[in-house]
């Protein structure tokens, strides 16, 4: 089995979910899964499909210090895309390539980000529905969606964390109660430098999460580039609905 | 059953609308956020926000319009709930329609 392997680079957040939503749109005349990797410049918060970025998120703070948003077309909570790697893997239902069985697709998925924490000789596990742990704290959660035909999966590996800068944008329902969820979530959310214990760089990432896709896939992984029609569509995508009001304000 | 109704003034058995909003944390799960309007017990208009998932993702609009004129009854609500659920083959993660209903209750329970 042959996947694609794309890096994107750093890119605003809209241009991010429009080429992930043009790179799902052209799965099924493309053929081949694709796992891309990517990064947010500048710093972003993106939403999930069912949250609301006046409720989540402190908008005039990210004007403030030129932090971008967006929602997603996928489920899920509000992440603060700063010192990461991002993944996204697509391929179309009937490759057979990930079960039919939503919980079982993220699993399986999932799994690959196991074994690249492993590469990096981290003992991570899977915990459903979306997250991945180490050491009983999160370090990366992941989100998916199935359109016309077509699994997108995509999400984040923290590789460095900083809670404060998180929470400067993100709102919590109560105000009072934020130092104390700070604490909490310090608690709870650990990155890859925390837990190797050394600087690590995205492409170190990068190249423990492609084996880890290709073990877990046995698959082989060819470095590829975006297709004209896939960079076209991404182009009007992002102009059309994720640099657009009508769409991040949808709820 | 309701303890109390609220949309009813209980002195003067007035009947008032209401705006409610509640943020409901799923056992094990995801948060639900709602916002909604009610009258003479019944709801007027529903929005569910919230960190979960569900699938197909525009699905949420058919639960939310399944919803309204539904009487403020957490049973109902959840069989209502149920019904648009399965006759849409809509699948959810991180909820289930029962915690709809009871998000649903507490926005319309006094704080």
């Amino acid at each position: 089995m042959k996947f694609r392997l794309l890096e994107t680079g750093e890119n605003p957040a809209a241009k991010n979910m429009a080429i992930d939503e043009a790179i799902m749109r052209e799965c099924p005349h493309f053929g081949m899964p694709t796992l891309r990797f990517f990064a947010w410049k500048p710093a972003a918060v993106s939403i999930g499909y069912f949250q609301s970025l006046e409720q989540e998120v402190d908008l005039a703070k990210c004007k403030q210090l030129g932090i971008d948003i967006v929602r997603r077309i996928t489920g899920g909570g509000a992440v603060f895309h700063d010192a990461e790697l991002t993944y996204s893997f697509t391929c179309t239902e009937d490759s057979a390539i990930v079960p039919k069985n939503i919980l079982e697709s993220y699993a399986l998925i999932c799994n690959s980000l196991v074994l690249g924490f492993g590469e990096l000789g981290l003992n991570a596990s899977f915990v459903p529905l979306n997250d991945i742990v180490v050491n009983g704290k999160k370090i990366s959660g992941s989100a998916q969606t199935r359109r016309n035909g077509v699994v997108l999966q995509h999400g984040t590996v923290l590789i460095r964390v900083d809670v404060e800068k998180m929470f400067s944008v993100l709102k919590v329902p109560d105000e009072k109660l934020k130092d104390k969820m700070i604490e909490n979530v310090k608690q709870r959310v650990t990155s890859v430098e925390q837990e190797a214990g050394r600087e690590v760089y995205f492409r170190e990432v990068a190249d423990a999460v492609r084996k880890g896709f290709a073990e877990n896939f046995k698959a082989e992984i060819e470095k590829g580039s975006l297709a004209l029609e896939e960079k076209a569509l991404a182009e009007k995508i992002e102009k059309e609905r994720f640099a657009s009001s009508s769409w991040n304000y949808l709820r | 059953m309701l303890r109390q109704d609220p949309l009813l003034g209980a002195a003067t058995g007035q009947v008032l609308s209401l705006k409610g909003s509640a943020i409901y944390k799923v056992e094990g799960g995801k948060l639900l956020k709602i916002a909604l309007e009610a009258e003479k017990g019944k709801i007027l208009s529903i929005r569910i926000f919230g960190d979960f998932f569900l699938h197909p993702e525009e699905a949420i609009e058919l639960i939310e319009k399944g919803l309204q004129g539904a009487e403020l009854k957490e049973e109902s609500l959840m069989e209502k709930i149920d019904s648009v659920v399965e006759g849409n083959s809509i699948q959810l993660f991180g909820f289930k329609a029962a915690d709809l209903a009871k998000a649903i209750m507490a926005a319309v329970s006094k704080k």
